[in-house]
Formats: C-alpha cells, sequence, structure tokens
C-alpha cells in the first residue's frame, strides 16, 4: 500500500473523504478533543511531577506520559474507519460511489489513505510538541527519561502500524455491520487488548531498545498485512449496500 | 466507445435474492440515443435491472451488457461507460456543489476536471451554485447537482432512477428537457420510473415490468393499443350527422364504433397506420374536427396491464 499505488481516482477519493471527514462535527470533534486531552495530560503529569508523591519513578511517570502518545493513533482513527462504509451508506452515498470507476482495492486504499493522513498528523503533531515543551521547561528527574531517543525512534516506528491496524479493525467493521455505532463498538473491543505490547514497553517491562521496536514493528507489519487481505475479502460490494 | 450492437443489453437476465426471483429472464436492448422507461410496481425488479447494469449486483443468471463489456466480468470498462443518478441524490451535503462534481471527474480520470465540470454545472443549469453547500439546496436543486454529476464524464450510457421523484412540475419538467437533450446527443437512457405521464411524453419505448418479469414493450402509443385496443377519439365541432356516420361505417378499417353528441371513438385495424386515413374521411365528409386523439393514455394501459392475470415473458 505504498504512494506508488495511489492512482488518481484514488487520489480523488482520499481528498474528497479528507473534505468529508472536515466538516463532520462528530469526527472534528473527536480529532481535536483527543490530541488536545494526549498532550495536555502527559505534560501536566511531568511539569507536576513531585518524586515524594508519585507513584513509581520518573520512568513510570514517562511511561504514562508516552501510553498517551501511543494510544492516540489507535484511538483517533477508530471513529473514521468505523464510519467509513457504513457511514457511506446511512447518507445514501455508498451506491453511486461503488459506480465510479474505482477497484475494492483502489476504493479500501483512498479511505485508508484519508484516515491516516489526519490521524499521522496529529499523532506526531502532539508528539513534537509534547518533546518540546519537556525540552523546555520540564526539569529533572523526569527530564532525562523523557528525552530519551528510544520514545521519537519507538513512535516514529509504531505510530503508523498502530494507527494502521486501528484504521484497517474499523474498516472491517464498517464494512460487515449495518450501525455506525455497532462497528466503533466492535472496533473498540479488539483495539484495547491490542495495546499490550505498547503497555509491556512503555512500562520498561520491555526496555524500549531498538530490538524491541524492530521486533513490535516487524510483528505488528505482518498484523496489518494480514488484516489488509482479511478486509478486502471482507468488503462485499452487495452485502455493503444491502440495508437488511 | 466499444462495439456497434446495442448500448444497453439484457440477455436472459435472471437474479434472486433468497428464494425470491426478483428478475426473470429480463431480455432487453436500449441503443444509442434511445430513451426506455422501465416501467412496473414497486418489486417489480425494476431496481434490480438498474443495479445490476451499474455493476452493484450480479446477475444469476444470463448476462448484462453496457457498449459489449460484460458487468460481471469487466466492471471496470462498464463502469468507465455509464453515469448512474439513484433515486435519492445521493450527494455528500457538507460539500459544495462543485466539490461534488469534481470528485466524479477526477475518479474518472478526466484529463481537464475543471472545465468538465462547469461544462455539466452549466448544462444541469446550477453553475450559479457551485459554491453552495449542497446540503442548502432544495430538493429540485440537488437533482440538477446529480445529474451534472452523472454526466461529467459524457457517458454514452445513463441509468436513471426516478429523476424527477419528488419534483414539483416545473422542476420535473426542467428535468425532462435535460433529458431530452441528452438523447438528442446520443446517449442511450434507461429511465426508470413511476412517473407514467413523463414516460409516455419522454420515452421512444416503454418496458413493462411485473414480478421480474418484462411483460409488455414497445413505443408507448404500441403499448396504449395493445393493452386498450386500437382506439382513437374524434371530437367534432358539432353533433355527429348521417354524413359523418356513413363516413365512419364505411371505412373498412373500423371494427367497432362508439357514438355520442359530438364525438366518436372507433377500434381500428391498426391506429397508427389508420388514423389519417379516418381523418380524411370524416373531413371529406364534412366533420370539423376539433381534436383526434387515442383513447386513453399510458397509465390507464398500465392499469389495465396490471389488473390481467400475469403472461409470460417478452423479449425487447
Amino acid at each position: 500500500m505504498s504512494l506508488l499505488t495511489i492512482q488518481p481516482p484514488v487520489r480523488a477519493l482520499a481528498r474528497k473523504e479528507l473534505r468529508e471527514l472536515r466538516r463532520h462535527r462528530m469526527i472534528v470533534l473527536t480529532a481535536t478533543i483527543l490530541p488536545v486531552a494526549f498532550l495536555v495530560l502527559p505534560v501536566l503529569n511531568l511539569l507536576f511531577y513531585d518524586p515524594a508523591r508519585a507513584i513509581g519513578g520518573p520512568d513510570f511517570a514517562v511511561g504514562q506520559a508516552m501510553f498517551c502518545f501511543f494510544l492516540a493513533p489507535v484511538i483517533m482513527p477508530a471513529t473514521m474507519a468505523a464510519y467509513g462504509i457504513i457511514g457511506e451508506r446511512d447518507q445514501g452515498t455508498l451506491e453511486p460511489l461503488l459506480t465510479l470507476p474505482l477497484s475494492d482495492r483502489q476504493l479500501l486504499v483512498g479511505k485508508v489513505v484519508a484516515i491516516l493522513v489526519p490521524t499521522l498528523a496529529a499523532s506526531f503533531g502532539i508528539f513534537i510538541l509534547y518533546m518540546a515543551i519537556v525540552a523546555a521547561v520540564v526539569e529533572p528527574p523526569v527530564r532525562g527519561p523523557a528525552l530519551d531517543p528510544a520514545w521519537p525512534l519507538g513512535m516514529l516506528v509504531a505510530a503508523p502500524l498502530l494507527a494502521l491496524f486501528s484504521t484497517l479493525t474499523g474498516l472491517f467493521f464498517s464494512a460487515r455491520s449495518k450501525d455506525v455505532r455497532i462497528a466503533e463498538h466492535l472496533s473498540g473491543l479488539i483495539l484495547l487488548p491490542s495495546m499490550l505490547p505498547v503497555l509491556l514497553v512503555v512500562t520498561r517491562t520491555i526496555e524500549p531498545t531498538l530490538a524491541a521496536w524492530a521486533t513490535m514493528a516487524g510483528v505488528l507489519a505482518a498484523i496489518d498485512a494480514a488484516l489488509w487481505r482479511v478486509v478486502v475479502r471482507a468488503f462485499d460490494r452487495e452485502r455493503a449496500i444491502s440495508t437488511i | 466507445m466499444k462495439g456497434a450492437g446495442p448500448a444497453i443489453e439484457c440477455d436472459a437476465v435472471s437474479r434472486r435474492f433468497g428464494e425470491r426471483l426478483a428478475l426473470d429472464r429480463l431480455t432487453l436492448t436500449v441503443e444509442r440515443g434511445e430513451i426506455l422507461g422501465l416501467l412496473g410496481p414497486n418489486g417489480s425488479g425494476k431496481t434490480t435491472t438498474v443495479r445490476i447494469l451499474a455493476t452493484l449486483l450480479q446477475p444469476h443468471g444470463g448476462a448484462a451488457r453496457i457498449l459489449s463489456w460484460d458487468v460481471a466480468r469487466q466492471p471496470m470498462e462498464v463502469r468507465r461507460s455509464i453515469g448512474v443518478m439513484p433515486e435519492r441524490p445521493s450527494l455528500y451535503d457538507r460539500q459544495t456543489v462543485e466539490a461534488n462534481v469534481r470528485f466524479w471527474a477526477e475518479a474518472h480520470e478526466l484529463p481537464d476536471p475543471g472545465t468538465a465540470v462547469a461544462r455539466a454545472l452549466a448544462f444541469a443549469g446550477v453553475a450559479d451554485r457551485q459554491a453552495d453547500l449542497v446540503g442548502s439546496l432544495s430538493k429540485g436543486l440537488k437533482q440538477r447537482v446529480a445529474l451534472a454529476r452523472a454526466i461529467v464524464h459524457r457517458p454514452p450510457v445513463l441509468l436513471l432512477d426516478e429523476p424527477s421523484s419528488g419534483l414539483d412540475p416545473s422542476a420535473a419538467a426542467a428535468m425532462e428537457s435535460l433529458v431530452r437533450d441528452l438523447a438528442r446527443e446520443g446517449t442511450a437512457i434507461l429511465l426508470n420510473t413511476h412517473r407514467l405521464a413523463e414516460a409516455e411524453r419522454l420515452c421512444d419505448r416503454v418496458a413493462i415490468l411485473r414480478e421480474g418479469r418484462l411483460v409488455q414493450v414497445g413505443t408507448p402509443r404500441q403499448v396504449r393499443a395493445a393493452l386498450l385496443g386500437h382506439i382513437v377519439e374524434v371530437e367534432l365541432a358539432g353533433v355527429v350527422d348521417a354524413p359523418v356516420r356513413r363516413a365512419i361505417e364505411s371505412f373498412p378499417a373500423v371494427r367497432e364504433v362508439w357514438w355520442s353528441a359530438s364525438a366518436v371513438r372507433c377500434r381500428l385495424l391498426d391506429a397508427e397506420r389508420d388514423t389519417p386515413d379516418l381523418v380524411a374521411r370524416l373531413v371529406s365528409a364534412g366533420a370539423r374536427i376539433v381534436a383526434v386523439r387515442p383513447a386513453g393514455d399510458l397509465e390507464r394501459a398500465y392499469l389495465e396491464l396490471m389488473s390481467q392475470p400475469l403472461p409470460g415473458s417478452l423479449a425487447a
């Protein structure tokens, strides 16, 4: 699913999706509030870190903060992806959309790209802001662990793959459900347990080394590739337009 | 444009939904520049036909082709050749008119989408609303935008599902005029409609479906004649006098006559062929004719057909 496969009709679809997402009040609200919360809470946590009262050491506090940044690319696409297919059907636009010269794969790539672009922009945006704030104002003892290069590396490697996982899961349920809320709830059930490996790293149960990130990236990439095949197979035009 | 055959071709197309046979060996063709009206009650298979031709449903039997492309085996080629206008405008309400149509132009990889969009919006008469959000438009304007979207890539085949549904009479008339212009430019149009008067005015031929079967097909005049008999009504500017009676009774093509004070209804052998001769005879007999019209309209013919037991399938 590289940029090379983004042909003009897919680009057109992705652009349409981005315009649509921008004007969807619920999605805009979710995409605004969540990143703000995911930025403000970790920053406050580190700014007001008090070794005397903190549970766990500085590493634990930084781990808590980092969990928010890994959670953002998983949570943010969920609503957009759940809306992807079933939302089009609910507003009556799916039938004409399916008469466009787009294959199933092209249609899904367009949807995925349109969800990943704002998700990754927001996820990296808040992470960069967080790092800048930490570098500017956070004092030791949390400053050192917070600026550990392992975290930017982890974000760079894991965030896109986690976002893709969340997007594909949402699209799978969107293609198979008859209601946006059901699609959202079902993808939520799958997504939260999937955060367990990240939890192990941010709590330093597994040290965030290059090898740990590489392993996690490999596993996530394999899962994403398998999930992509499942989503393509699950997307059935006749089923998608059926209201039964 | 591929091939020289019909623009739309259904060859014994069948489709089931579970146990229910929604379409039963439907055979019909639509030529380039022709408007074929697909009529029938709810559940008769009209929408299923349109969906099969639009590659949204697979036929379970037979073959459907658009410009000789098979809808099941060559769906991408079919999608490039068709414009579809669903019953609901099905537009993106939160986006502008221009953005809605531009998306279609870009998805069809048009070399100059800006010009194509401008041309389509001008044709549909909504160029001055291009910056408006679709959600702020009336139903009539939305239908026009949906038509502009359907024709932005100049498809040789148009599938229209109730294009004037819910429109006021003047908006419906404007939509009819747009559809007629498209056919004049050579577009083959399959028009799915419940509005029989509209079908009678607009369609070159009509095909009537019932319980998934094609039960009647032909020009509106042929369908009327087949179902109501070849009856014409002649209205005179005065009472029916003896020379007029003699002129009618001596005309060999007249099978049956009903008289009234200043009008006469005749069942002819072939209304299309014999009406001019009947009129000529009446004028020769001194009759002053106010109007000559077929008795009954397509709507009456349709209702007559629906009251009859279900006959076998036809081919159009």
